[in-house]
């Protein structure tokens, strides 16, 4: 799922440069929108599924897979430091 | 990966512009224990930090402090904005508009370029987070000095707000050496290298 974050992710930035310099292209701006709502619902289904992987996805109550600073799996905490550093090459 | 937010985490608007006060905190962009090498420092020693926790800790920090950045830019862009010849030449200000006619460059108050000698990165987790306390420590001192002399309550109150920021970070550095130390050898934190010699970490 993390690919295809970083692939609907891409696009977005892609089409954000794009888009600063062409504000008017509809084409753009219906790619950038379908882009852009794809990203977002992965971000959720990933925040879900494994750990946030921005700060509007840190939610105690619907992720809690870690038990890193916790006592038992499961306990509600600050998820936001759940999962590998991304510099670790963990989540590929 | 990051992405920009179209704000600035403290306001800043300043209705009386003036190039002498601007000439002082750019200090806080590029000199010695501004923004920039705070953000630089705490961004590069993440990679190495043995706990993933203080990993974390260093980006989060070193993020902020890209945003104190923005604020500290802010701040210098509205001081200097819309002067004139007259004003350049009588407030002190001319040296810097020579070269940078009223752009931001990251540079100390008294003229030194923004240099990464500034900081360090020494892949020793101890160290680096007593260089990141004592940072913190530098900037507040920085800070207090710029409140001290300057007056415009406009300019004083982001000031005011960047300054506690520092010593919020301070008490979550001292947070972070006391996590880092828990995993260590009580009697001699200095043994080893928790960054290289990573066979003695306690798991």
């Amino acid at each position: 799922m993390l690919q295809e974050i970083n692939e609907t992710s891409f696009m977005v930035n892609d089409l954000t440069l794009y888009l600063d310099t062409h504000p008017l292209e509809e084409a753009a701006l219906l790619q950038f929108q379908k882009a852009m709502e794809k990203r977002k619902e992965l971000l959720k289904a990933y925040a879900e599924e494994f750990e946030p992987l921005t700060m509007d996805c840190v939610c105690p109550d619907t992720n809690n897979h870690s038990a890193c600073c916790t006592r038992y799996a499961g306990q509600k905490h600050f998820t936001w430091s759940d999962g590998p550093l991304p510099w670790e090459g963990g989540s590929i | 990966m990051w992405n920009y937010e179209k704000r600035l985490q403290f306001p800043v608007k300043i209705t009386r512009p003036c190039p002498r006060t601007a000439s002082l905190i750019i200090s806080q962009f590029g000199g010695p224990d501004g923004e920039m090498a705070a953000s630089m420092r705490y961004l590069s020693q993440r990679y190495t930090m043995p706990c993933k926790e203080v990993g974390g800790l260093l980006t989060d920090i070193g993020t902020e402090e890209l945003g104190h950045l923005e604020i500290i830019c802010a701040i210098i862009y509205q001081l200097t904005k819309n002067l004139t010849a007259e004003q350049v030449k009588t407030s002190g200000f001319a040296a810097y508009y020579v070269d940078h006619t009223t752009a931001l460059w990251p540079t100390a108050a008294a003229g030194v370029p923004f240099n990464a000698c500034e900081f360090q990165s020494k892949g020793d987790a101890i160290t680096d987070l007593f260089e990141d306390l004592a940072a913190e420590q530098k900037a507040r001192t920085t800070y207090d000095n710029l409140i001290r002399v300057i007056e415009d309550p406009e300019v004083r109150e982001p000031l005011k707000f960047l300054r506690q920021r520092e010593l919020v970070h301070f008490q979550r550095f001292g947070e972070a050496l006391e996590k880092i130390k828990s995993d260590l050898n009580a009697k001699n934190y200095y043994y080893f290298n928790p960054e290289f010699d990573k066979q003695f970490i306690r798991k």
